[in-house]
């Protein structure tokens, strides 16, 4: 199989792949109480994913991406059954087609700024459970959900390599370098950015959604930032713009947080956040980044 | 008329309001004018301003006015802290930071707040606090102004104040200002920038937590370890505002959201939409007039 | 037909800075125009007006009969006018031939296949002389190898119209001369039009066909290069006597 401008697939992606299909293979033989527990983890590694798009991609810190998810829920939520992912990406064009005009820390700031706003707006609708939440009257169905999200993964996965190994991958890795040198070769930095940061929230936006199925409900946490907040650290422990990076991410980030659950869950967003602080000050290219960095054999097949 | 009267008594609290709001600002306004970065954590150190009120209160029956000079004590020294910990590997003999560092600092620091919020709820539970001093109120015109939120807003404006005389008329000061917009020149000049960047980070700290000592006043029950998510975004917006690096800017944004969020309420019915508005002006100003409102 | 770039009456004023006042030039596909003078005269601006990065404030920008000068940058370079940078800049996190691959896929030349683009790239770096260092990380090169790189990067991009800013600057006497013929060479291969911003009056006063003079924001002279370095007020204005020997 070939996809239009790229010659073959690299051994990360078939590794990865690999594992995906291992998953669906046997996901019916799979005890339920595992299955929730991968069922969270894929959740997981979607918004890592989509996060690594904009993110990873471009360097471009967004602190506001639960938003996308929270919009995903509500929006799940709000029309049971169908999985709206228009208005998200509606959305995601909207802000990212203001946000994005500003730079580095700008931008940062613009997206914490706007998740908030959006949260406050949201809570005020009473459509949309009037700040309450809506609760879902569906069915336990664990495989619908892990065939559902195994899907947006794929398909995610697969469209984070086309982006990094194509064309608009060049353009991507050139405006992260020097966004002024780049225009100045017929790089539409603008347009590269928003469709970056549109593709991101709409799988935040699905996550969000298939999130909400499995709770069978969504609730004004959904904006919490602290959200945002995990996404990041899957991002930067995994390795930022990486192909495996959000995987191994989300395998850091949720596995733990599984272990922990009831007694010391605050525990362990305080080990989460001392890990990240520390990656990004000394490791700041991740698992995957410091590997490829420091055993140069693998620099052809791990990315 | 009674709508009248209720528009003039919010639009006074959305005066006092911001005066305190412009003091939580200033310190990240100093931060980001020094050393050019924006502290992601900003939102916890006013949480453990706040805090530090509130215990100082618990054990020795400090009112907020009195913790403000012990909280600013040890703002000082958290920020040297800071600049070691955080900022000095990225500044040292650079000219700014570079996209790279920026980055770096704006992730480590976001990582900073995720420990922060977790350790205070691990250590002092997630349930609200608040510092139970209500000096009552006084009758100006016919408006009821909270003794309190007077006393704070007064406080606050003496902060910002001293602060600019403090940077504009003692050399350390000058020093600073200097270093903010011109690192190598100020090295030709003979000023250390080490040094001087650490007190100016320290300076910032300082008032971070003076400013969370103050806002206790406004939050009778309203301290709890993740207040930072609601702050830091107030502060980021009032420091666009008024135009990060402009000293009188703190005050100028702190002055115009507190009024937008308190007068806005009475237009928009409530004071989280009131408050989304608020925020949501950093956009049209950061496209139209980055530098801010003021001049 | 050749194509022809036409700057029209083009003023730039930055507040109450007048860096552009009035200076109209044409540059023909296939033609070498040099434009000299003394610092600050505004030469420049007058390149970030013709490549989008700056907006005019009067007058009329126009490649090929089209006004170009309210479109984006990046809009300019997809129709073929490209601009070097005085002090290179490179994409460091990547090699000389993905610097140039980038050049290719999102000029005028739009290769959409990274794997052509990449390979193409490396001839381009061949033909100014940096084919060895081709999977060289670009951060790796010397202050001389950028200038070749953003050379190779402009030309990769396809543009029929090549801005050069002070391409020949710092360079020693045989690294000059290896600079004018590499560029000669290239320019009659290739035949595309340039617009060359220099003090070093060997190399435009000798590369060019036709040179334009400008002070202060203004032309003050235009015409072949003798013509030029005999006019008394741009002698007074920039050159000083000596300038004279330097122009064949």
């Amino acid at each position: 199989m070939r996809l239009r401008g790229i010659r073959s697939f690299g051994p990360t992606l078939w590794g990865i792949a690999l594992f995906l299909v291992v998953l669906a293979g046997t996901a019916p033989w799979i005890p339920v109480f595992l299955l929730t527990v991968l069922i969270q983890l894929l959740i997981f590694s979607t918004l890592a994913y989509s996060l690594n798009l904009i993110t990873g991609l471009t360097g471009y810190v967004s602190f506001g991406h639960v938003v996308f998810m929270a919009f995903g829920a509500y929006a799940l939520a709000f029309a049971v059954g169908t999985f709206h992912l228009h208005p998200v990406a509606g959305v995601a064009l909207g802000i990212g087609g203001v946000t994005l005009r500003f730079r580095g820390v700008y931008f940062a700031i613009a997206t914490l700024v706007v998740a908030v706003a959006a949260s406050y707006i949201v809570l005020e609708i009473k459509e949309l459970g009037d700040g309450q939440g809506i609760i879902l009257n569906i069915g336990f169905e664990p495989l619908s959900w892990f065939y559902t999200i195994w899907v947006i993964l794929a398909i995610e996965v697969i469209l984070t390599y086309w982006i990094t190994h194509g064309r608009i991958g060049y353009g991507v890795r050139s405006i992260k370098s020097d966004e002024d040198a780049a225009k100045a070769l017929g790089v539409n930095a603008a347009r590269v950015k928003l469709f970056l940061y549109a593709l991101s929230g709409l799988f935040a936006g699905g996550a969000g959604g298939v999130y909400a199925w499995t709770a069978s409900g969504v609730f004004p946490q959904a904006f919490d930032l602290t959200f945002s907040l995990q996404m990041l650290a899957m991002i930067v422990i995994g390795g930022m713009g990486t192909l495996l990076g959000p995987l191994i991410g989300a395998v850091a980030v949720y596995i733990p947080s599984y272990i922990f659950l009831t007694v010391l869950i605050g525990f362990q967003f305080i080990i989460i956040g001392i890990v990240v602080t520390l990656i990004a000050l000394f490791v700041p290219e991740g698992i995957v980044g410091s590997l490829r960095k420091y055993i140069p054999e693998l620099r052809g097949i791990l990315e | 008329m009674a709508d009248v009267a209720l528009f003039m008594a919010d639009l006074a609290l959305g005066l006092l309001l911001g005066c305190v709001f412009a003091v939580i600002a200033h310190g990240l306004n100093l931060i980001w004018g020094v050393a050019k970065v924006v502290n992601v954590a900003h939102g916890e150190f006013i949480m453990l301003g706040a805090y530090g009120a509130y215990f100082l209160n618990l054990w020795f029956g400090f009112n907020p006015l009195l913790s403000v000079p012990v909280d600013a004590a040890i703002g000082l020294a958290v920020g040297v802290g800071f600049y070691f910990g955080f900022l000095h590997r990225e500044l040292r003999g650079k000219e700014s930071m570079g996209l790279q560092s920026e980055m770096v600092t704006l992730v480590a620091t976001f990582g900073l707040a995720l420990f922060l919020i977790n350790a205070v709820q691990a250590l002092w539970t997630g349930n609200n606090v608040g510092i139970p001093w209500s000096p009552g109120v006084v009758l100006v015109g016919s408006i009821q102004l909270p003794l309190g939120g007077l006393y704070v807003a007064i406080m606050s404006v003496a902060i910002i104040g001293l602060s600019h005389v403090f940077l504009t008329k003692t050399y350390l000061g000058n020093a600073i200002r200097a270093y903010s917009q011109d690192i190598p020149a100020t090295q030709l000049v003979g000023i250390n920038p080490t040094f001087t960047a650490a007190v100016g980070t320290a300076l910032g700290f300082c008032i971070t937590m003076a400013g969370g000592a103050l806002l206790t006043v406004w939050l009778p029950t309203g301290i709890f370890p993740a207040m930072g998510n609601l702050y830091a975004p107030i502060s980021f917006v009032i420091v666009v505002l008024g135009g990060p690096g402009k000293m009188w800017g703190s005050l100028v944004g702190g002055l115009t959201l507190g009024v937008i969020i308190n007068v806005g309420q009475l237009f928009v019915g409530s004071i989280a939409l009131a408050t989304a508005i608020g925020f949501l002006t950093l956009i049209p100003v950061l496209l139209l007039r980055p530098e801010g409102l003021l001049r | 037909m050749t194509r022809v770039l036409d700057v029209a009456d083009v003023h730039k004023y930055f507040g109450g800075v007048r860096a552009v006042q009035g200076v109209s030039l044409k540059v023909q596909e296939g033609q070498v125009v040099g434009l000299i003078g003394p610092n600050g005269s505004g030469k420049t601006t007058l390149l970030n007006l013709i490549a989008g990065v700056e907006k005019p404030t009067k007058g009329a920008i126009s490649w090929d009969g089209q006004r170009i000068d309210r479109w984006p940058a990046h809009r300019i370079v997809g129709q073929g006018i490209a601009k070097t940078h005085q002090i290179p800049k490179p994409f460091l996190t990547m090699t000389c031939r993905e610097n140039v691959a980038v050049a290719m896929m999102f000029g005028n030349h739009a290769q959409r296949e990274s794997s052509k683009a990449l390979e193409e790239a490396a001839h381009m770096l061949a033909l100014v002389g940096l084919g060895r260092k081709a999977d060289v990380m670009s951060s790796k090169l010397t202050v001389q190898e950028r200038k070749r790189l953003e050379f190779a990067r402009v030309l990769g991009t396809g543009a029929r119209i090549v801005l050069l800013d002070e391409i020949f600057a710092g360079l020693s006497p045989e690294e000059l001369r290896d600079a004018m013929n590499l560029f000669e060479r290239v320019q009659k291969e290739i035949g595309f039009g340039a617009l060359v911003v220099e003090h070093v009056m060997r190399a435009v006063l000798t590369l060019s066909e036709h040179v334009i003079v400008i002070e202060e924001g203004m032309k003050i002279a235009e015409g072949s290069p003798r013509a030029v370095v005999e006019d008394p007020a741009v002698i007074e204005a920039y050159l000083g006597t000596e300038a004279v020997h330097a122009a064949p």
